[in-house]
């Protein structure tokens, strides 16, 4: 079995949290703070943390505003976050495709 | 065993990604456009008073065609205004669950009306287009807000509730069939239309 693809896997991405938010980003133009915490029921201090990380990373951008007067965060792809998640996904079927038994 | 985590990871992500896109225009002005027009053609409807199958039948595809006009006019403008693609992936998704249950419904509606069926038979038409529509409404909720599915459940338990009321001969439905439509497809329609727009606010604000 070839380890390359398993080694090349992103691993800011490849932790469960970020992967689930990345997912979810990825199908959608944005998504608010609250949206995504509740679709992941994750706790407001554990999304926090996950997006701050692939901010740094640079697949994610944070945007804050006003909506009714109430504060609104809303997250979305950057393109490189885009193209890192594409990878991801070509890199986990290559390790599907190579395992699956002819 | 490596082979099935990248299977799992790779299953997730689809569940997620498929969450994620949800039809998200705002359904509160289509829901009053239909329930305004579902109302009008009520009154028009009793009023004139259109009591042939066939008028009965014109009468209501035409309010039905007329509403998903301007329901496809509402999206359009939703999109534009809120520059996302029309056709997109969660609208096409929404409209192959809505197609056949729909088509399914106004079938039963063309049979009795080129069999050329009495009038006494509208009110059961009018019951199984309330049952489909809320079997079309359920399977779109899947992709769209929780409410819409509710609201596909409160027709399809109404209309089995309503068949039997009638079944045990507690209710006289053989001459109301605009009446049973226009409360169906307007009032409830305004009702849901007149929920969403004061709580659609509140939770995009959150």
């Amino acid at each position: 079995m070839n380890p390359e693809p398993f080694l090349q896997l992103d691993r800011v991405i490849h932790e469960k949290g970020r992967l689930a938010i990345m997912s979810m980003l990825a199908a959608s133009p944005e998504l608010s703070f609250t949206e995504l915490r509740d679709a992941l029921g994750m706790t407001d201090g554990n999304l926090t943390t996950h997006i701050r990380a692939l901010q740094e990373e640079g697949y994610v951008s944070v945007a804050k505003s006003y909506q009714n007067n109430r504060p609104l965060t809303t997250c979305s792809l950057t393109a490189p976050g885009r193209k890192a998640f594409a990878e991801y996904i070509n890199l986990l079927e290559q390790i599907v495709r190579q395992n699956k038994p002819r | 065993m490596e082979n099935n985590w990248a299977e799992e990871n790779l299953q997730t992500i689809r569940t997620l990604m498929e969450r994620s896109a949800i039809y998200r225009r705002a359904l509160a002005p289509i829901m009053l456009l239909a329930g305004a027009i579902g109302v009008v053609t009520a009154a028009i409807g009793v009023l004139w008073p259109l009591d042939t199958f066939p008028t009965f039948f014109m009468l209501w595809f035409g309010a039905a065609v007329l509403a998903i006009l301007g329901a496809l006019l509402i999206a359009r403008r939703q999109s534009i205004k809120d520059k996302e693609a029309f056709w997109s992936p969660p609208t096409r998704r929404v409209t192959q669950a809505l197609v056949p249950p729909l088509l399914a419904g106004m079938f039963f509606g063309i049979l009795p009306a080129i069999m050329r069926a009495p009038f006494e038979a509208a009110f059961l038409v009018a019951l199984v287009w309330v049952l489909f529509y809320g079997f079309a409404l359920h399977a779109a909720g899947f992709f769209m807000p929780r409410g819409v599915k509710i609201f596909g459940w409160l027709l399809i338990s109404s209309v089995c509730l309503l068949i039997c009321i009638y079944a045990a001969n507690g209710i006289d439905l053989d001459e109301k069939a605009h009446w049973l439509m226009g409360f169906f497809f307007g009032v409830l329609h305004l009702a849901y239309g007149a929920y969403l727009y004061l709580t659609e606010k509140r939770k995009n604000a959150a």
